[in-house]
């Protein structure tokens, strides 16, 4: 987790932390960055985080012998974890004080505003409006990779952002430790968001950060978003019902409990031609789940799509025919996140006959 | 359908038109509306939709003998269809005269912007940042039931709202006034989005929910894609996100639903199937979401478990527009809790 401060702007055409070569402060440690294609999701090396979390690499540097330089991007995780925790116990004091001097003030006595907001596929326009009012109005507001830098921009200069992304090394006891900070936090009055990318109820396990909160006796209110699905298929023209070709939709995520099969035993139920199929997180399942589909009755030449990072400027997309869409995925190299449409709606797509006239399937709509 | 202006603000406290005694105007005939509740939803004959359409009846005025006073809600709908046509052709004069005149301005040659519009499930907070600034920059918006008066009061003083609903009828055949002509209600819409477009208008198509999910966005995009107008698409809250985060009910969670889908109630013949969407409701490890339509304000709801829903539904006398919610996903919700004790499962949120 890294606790920072929104930082001012460093110039006044450019909020965006995209120049790293004005930016004035040295790196403590050498952090990998990828230059070449900037990802418009936070990675914990990024660039980006990077200057984010800056302050924390400054305190550190106030106390040098408590911080070994430690390539490990697990115990790097750990030790920003240790950084953090003072930090946010004086803004918690912080908040509580002036919670005690306003008295019976705005916010009063009872608990703050927990809010669970979805920030849409990337694109910082497809928020809603409620949600950028929300998110403008937060005091700390937690994130994951799933929530692209220009949505981050969004929030106030005096707002904590704190990155709780799973990444290696991350500990079920700092999973207690966050809610607990949500709890606290909400408690001393302050306006907490938890942003989701997307929409938080659809595969963004929203679900069990609600029930946290709702059993410690904090009410969380939901902020719906944009989900993969509906962005993606805006984006590219695919209508996800329409008459005569598909009068349903299915969701599913690649991802399961036990890290591999259980999407599959839905496959069955999914093989349906008169059905759209949309995967999250479908990229390392997909080989098997065609086959799956196939083998259950599924055309193989069902048009399908997969889609990278999309409705941001870095958007990517493979057409297909089911049968050659994992090849086709592994060639052009996509990542995640990645949607996958399979269904015959696909076909609907304007894009789809332009793909097939182009010897490569690969498009870069922007 | 229904050309107007959109009104000035009859007062600078108030830009809604609630408060029908500060209107000058006498109705041309009576109008039935429900002053019971209100419908945040454009009804036909709403209170409302008289304001947002009165120019139509200063004109009716003017002309009273072409316009007999029917009750027949069909025929008045045809009626005022007939009244707008000329409106709209001078309407799309105007605007051809303004782009010859600018010249090669900014829309300059091409075709104006279309755009299909994911207005949410009714408050207008909900919708994204995006649909907000291309409806507010929007020449003609057309519009249905499904999209609630508060977004409609999103738009420029100059954009003309053209009221687009069902006809009586059923969804695959409206009936039109121009029948006898053999072109459907739905063409003619896409005759006029075309026109507009390709005077250079910015052209809003605004959907309830999202326009992908059961709206009939595809048909729509479809016929304009072969006239070689481009639709942009914004995508909107689904009815179904919408109140899911409403009644705080994932529609995912581990360990209960790794798995969502969307039907439509309604079968290509039109008229609910219930028997389609109980088929189709058993999976137990997906949520089902039947999708009418969301509601917004008057929310009411009703809980129960599977077998009993029919009948709680008919005891509430729940009106479209309804979604419905099938799965195990549906007891995670604060709410489901405080229906089971009380003694009706009917609960009115607000």
């Amino acid at each position: 987790m890294a606790l920072v401060s929104k930082l001012p702007s460093i110039s006044s055409s450019s909020p965006k932390f995209r120049k790293p070569n004005s930016f004035k402060l040295n790196p403590v440690r050498s952090i990998h960055c990828t230059p070449n294609s900037p990802s418009p999701f936070t990675e914990k090396h990024s660039i980006e985080r990077y200057n984010r979390d800056n302050w924390v690499y400054k305190s550190q540097l106030e106390q040098p012998d408590s911080c070994p330089v430690a390539p490990d991007p697990g115990s790097i995780r750990d030790h920003e974890i240790a950084a953090q925790l003072p930090e946010l116990k004086r803004l918690l004091e912080v908040l509580r004080e002036k919670r005690e001097s306003t008295g019976g003030g705005e916010r009063g006595r009872g608990p703050g505003n927990v809010f669970l907001v979805g920030t849409g596929p990337g694109d910082p326009e497809l928020l809603t409006v409620k949600a950028v009012r929300v998110i403008r109005c937060a005091d700390l507001l937690l994130y994951d990779r799933l929530v692209s830098n220009e949505v981050l921009d969004l929030v106030g200069p005096d707002a904590r952002l704190l990155y709780v992304g799973k990444t290696a090394g991350y500990h079920s006891r700092t999973q207690e430790e966050i809610h607990e900070l949500l709890l606290s936090f909400a408690e001393a009055g302050a306006n907490v968001v938890r942003l989701k990318g997307g929409d938080p109820l659809v595969f963004g396990r929203g679900g069990e950060e609600m029930d946290f909160l709702q059993q410690q006796g904090i009410q969380v209110q939901v902020i719906p978003g944009i989900t993969a699905a509906s962005g993606i298929a805006a984006e590219l023209g695919i209508p996800l019902t329409h008459r005569g070709v598909a009068n349903s939709v299915r969701f599913l995520t690649g991802h399961s409990r036990k890290g591999g099969t259980d999407p599959l035993f839905v496959a069955e139920n999914a093989a349906d031609p008169d059905s759209t199929l949309v995967v999250y997180m479908g990229l390392s399942t997909l080989p098997s789940l065609a086959l799956k589909l196939i083998h259950h009755g599924l055309p193989p030449d069902t048009p399908a799509a997969a889609v990278e990072r999309g409705t941001t400027p870095q958007q990517r997309m493979v057409f297909a025919e089911l049968k050659d869409l994992a090849d086709k995925i592994t060639q052009a190299q996509l990542l995640s996140p990645t949607l996958i449409i399979i269904g015959k709606v696909v076909a609907l797509s304007p894009l789809w006959t332009q793909s097939s006239k182009e010897a490569s399937s690969l498009v870069e709509a922007r």
